[in-house]
């Protein structure tokens, strides 16, 4: 109709949509409610129908009373004003509801964006409401909430940062040292002590207003309580259930880190032990080795040059059963410290070509265990690659068990061939023994193991076990081949091999 | 192979018997032998004059044989046989690389140590480089520790491998034959055949040429042996 009216009135509803704070409280405390009932009007509607109520009832009262009394002289005139003006006011109480709903529910948007931020663990900056009437404190009380969200945040993710650095290594001291002062810089303690051992012994401290505020909780691991932590915060910071809570995670993180540094520490003290002890037992095989193989050389020396000196000499069977067993107890010694080697890892074989053939039959000379031998050699040209010293210490193992094993005047069959596909030589040294028996096949490769049938105190038993590992050392394998009618046990060595050379 | 003067060996190892017995057996071949049965003894018997080679014995008392090997080699390129109680697979024995010729592992026999000496005197005049060899931008050899670096990374070479090599850096450019190379690489007691030389220059070239197929140091001379080059590429 016209704007004065507007004006007039639009300045006259605001103090009145102003005085109803209420009504948006309400329906803040409605939608926190859980069972906030999903038919009430909503607080927009409730403002507009307020707002049309209020401008309009009163000119209806003043048009009912004008026709009633029937002060208007006309009703022909009077009737149609009055109605006209119920719809002008109609019409200006829904603007000036517009506008008010507009003004009144921005700073509460906010509110609720930053609310639901906050829910959704991201704090966002602080909201800005002026004034003090309760949308302004409801502001604050949330950015108060919202700072202390995102302080615990930052405590918990401090807090995160700080347990997944405490490495057992690093021994319970310094892991009690670390946390006490992680303790200090996460949660801004003034002072902070953790105490292993029985946390009654530390008596509790009570709050007294002004002072520093005594902090404490205890370190657990599991269901044992290793100590407790206590400390003091500013007197005027402010300490909540959930501040606790994020304190009682840590300190049990804590507990957790220094139950495992003990126990990494046993764990190292008798690792060093070991390592003593094994460092001992290798100076003293090492030791023992020299001092034997030191004679040992000379009377493999001495036997040579008697032997060297006549023809009698050269004939005489004890000065080779000497020369013989010399060199038999040298391999036994040596094959034992290679064990020791082995296993202290401490073995690096050279990887030089080597003809088989020779060494085969070398070995087996050097058995002197006058059986029949038979060496058949289908890898003409090819050469293995290994370290000579070890593939002797092998081969000497492997011909010594068939020739054990191989029953008395037993033959023993060498048969070297190659496998072209993968450049392997297989040395197969089969004897005509009993064979392995199906109990035995499983733990042959193991130390100190025999044959059941054989009677103990032959051998070492640790022949196949270096053979083995020594193999391994040097990219090789050794097996037990399957069972055959007729024959005793026949093993496999492999070892890298190289196809026939030319000048090339 | 006689020599017109005997060739001089001091023994050094502190078991007396295994002394007198060694000196008799080395004499019995023709050598010219001192023994010394310490540390401080081999030094002494220095001052009286050089010997072509040195056979010690590294767990002898008072002076350490490391050390005393050490010794040796910071005055003069004189080669030493190791006789130890330790053998070559002993992560140790990766100590004595630098001083030893050669390891014979106690016990021995006799004539795989006379085969040994004799390998070791074959290449006497062939000075050993104490340094490293660098014979074009991607390869350089470093023989006294038993390495090469190929293209900026580390190979080790095995005995065997050290030994050929050394023969060809001597005569470096030069045609070195392959009886030559089969008697530096192997004692007499291995029987070795040529064809273990063209095996290991083979193996030789997988280690240290960039592309072995198309080699840029080691180069074979057909019906005769192998050269080792400085780099063509090489500006």
């Amino acid at each position: 109709m016209s704007d004065r009216p507007t004006d007039a009135d639009a300045t006259a509803a605001r103090p009145d949509a102003a005085a109803r704070p209420d009504a948006p409280a309400d329906r803040l405390d409605d939608s926190r409610g859980p069972e906030a009932p999903s038919n009430a009007p909503s607080f927009r509607v409730l403002l507009t129908a307020g707002l049309i109520v209020s401008a309009t009832l009163p000119i209806a009262a003043f048009g009912a009373i004008l026709i009633l009394t029937r002060l208007g002289t006309d009703d022909q005139v009077v009737v149609p004003l009055v109605i006209g003006a119920i719809v002008a006011a109609a019409f200006f109480g829904l603007l000036v509801a517009a506008v008010a709903v507009a003004g009144l529910t921005a700073p509460l948007r906010r509110i609720t964006t930053a609310v639901e931020r906050v829910a959704a663990g991201e704090p966002g900056p602080p909201i800005h409401v002026s004034g003090d009437d309760e949308l302004a404190r409801l502001a604050e009380s949330h950015n108060r909430i919202a700072a202390e969200a995102g302080r615990r945040n930052r405590e918990l993710g401090a807090l995160l940062v700080a347990v997944a650095r405490y490495n057992p290594d690093r021994g319970v001291d310094a892991l009690r040292v670390q946390a006490e002062s992680d303790a200090c810089a996460i949660y801004g303690l003034i002072d902070c002590s953790v105490w292993l051992g029985d946390p009654e012994a530390i008596s509790r401290e009570e709050a007294i207003p002004g002072d520093p505020r005594p902090v404490r909780a205890e370190v657990r691991s599991g269901g044992d309580t290793l100590g407790v932590l206590v400390g003091h915060l500013p007197a005027t910071r402010a300490w909540e259930r959930a501040d606790q809570d994020l304190l009682d995670l840590f300190t049990s993180e804590v507990g957790v880190a220094l139950r495992n540094a003990e126990l990494f520490g046993q764990i190292e003290s008798q690792n060093a032990r070991l390592v003593e002890l094994d460092a001992a037992k290798d100076e003293f095989l090492r030791g023992v080795s020299h001092n034997l193989q030191t004679p040992l050389t000379s009377i493999r020396a001495y036997v040579d040059q008697l032997r060297a000196a006549s023809e009698e000499a050269a004939q005489d069977r004890r000065l080779l059963i000497v020369a013989e067993q010399a060199d038999r107890l040298t391999r036994l010694v040596r094959q034992l410290l290679t064990v020791t080697r082995l296993e202290a890892g401490v073995l690096r074989p050279e990887a030089e070509v080597i003809a088989m053939s020779p060494r085969v039959r070398r070995a087996w000379e050097a058995l002197n265990a006058g059986s029949e031998f038979e060496l058949r050699d289908e890898a003409r040209g090819w050469l293995a690659v290994g370290d000579p010293d070890q593939v002797d210490q092998v081969l000497w193992a492997l011909l010594d068990n068939a020739v054990k094993y191989g029953g008395r005047n037993g033959k023993v069959e060498v048969l070297i061939a190659a496998d072209e596909t993968i450049d392997r030589l297989h040395v197969t040294i089969a004897d005509h023994g009993p064979g392995v028996s199906e109990a035995d096949r499983d733990r042959l490769f193991t130390r100190f193991s025999r044959g059941a049938t054989q009677a103990s105190g032959e051998g070492t038993g640790l022949g196949l076990y270096v053979s083995r590992q020594l193999l391994l050392t040097m990219g090789g394998e050794l097996w037990l081949e399957p069972a055959r009618d007729g024959l005793g046990a026949a093993f496999t060595l492999s070892l890298p091999g190289e196809p026939p050379g030319d000048e090339g | 192979m006689m020599e017109h003067r005997p060739r001089r060996i001091l023994l050094v190892d502190d078991d007396p018997s295994l002394l007198v017995v060694l000196a008799e057996q080395l004499r019995d071949d023709g050598y010219e032998v001192a023994t010394a049965r310490d540390g401080q003894e081999a030094l002494r018997r220095l001052e009286a004059g050089w010997p072509d080679l040195i056979l010690l014995d590294l767990m002898m008392p008072r002076v350490d044989g490391l050390a005393f090997a050490r010794h040796i080699k910071a005055e003069a390129d004189l080669p030493i046989i190791v006789l130890s109680a330790i053998d070559t697979a002993d992560s140790k024995a990766r100590l004595l690389d630098e001083v030893a010729e050669d390891y014979v592992a106690k016990p021995f026999h006799y004539p795989e140590l006379r085969a040994r000496i004799q390998r070791v005197l074959r290449r006497l005049g062939d000075r050993i480089p104490r340094q490293s060899v660098v014979l074009g931008p991607d390869l350089t050899l470093d023989l006294y520790r038993r390495a090469a670096t190929v293209a900026g990374k580390e190979v080790r070479l095995t005995p065997t491998e050290s030994r050929l090599l050394q023969a060809l850096v001597a005569h470096l450019g030069e045609i070195v034959a392959t009886e030559t190379l089969l008697s530096r690489g192997w004692a007499e007691t291995e029987e070795a055949e040529p064809s273990y030389v063209w095996v290991s220059m083979r193996r030789l070239r997988q280690k240290i040429e960039v592309s072995p197929d198309r080699p840029n140091y080691l180069l074979t001379v057909r019906g005769a042996g192998y050269r080792l080059v400085a780099s063509r590429q090489d500006v």
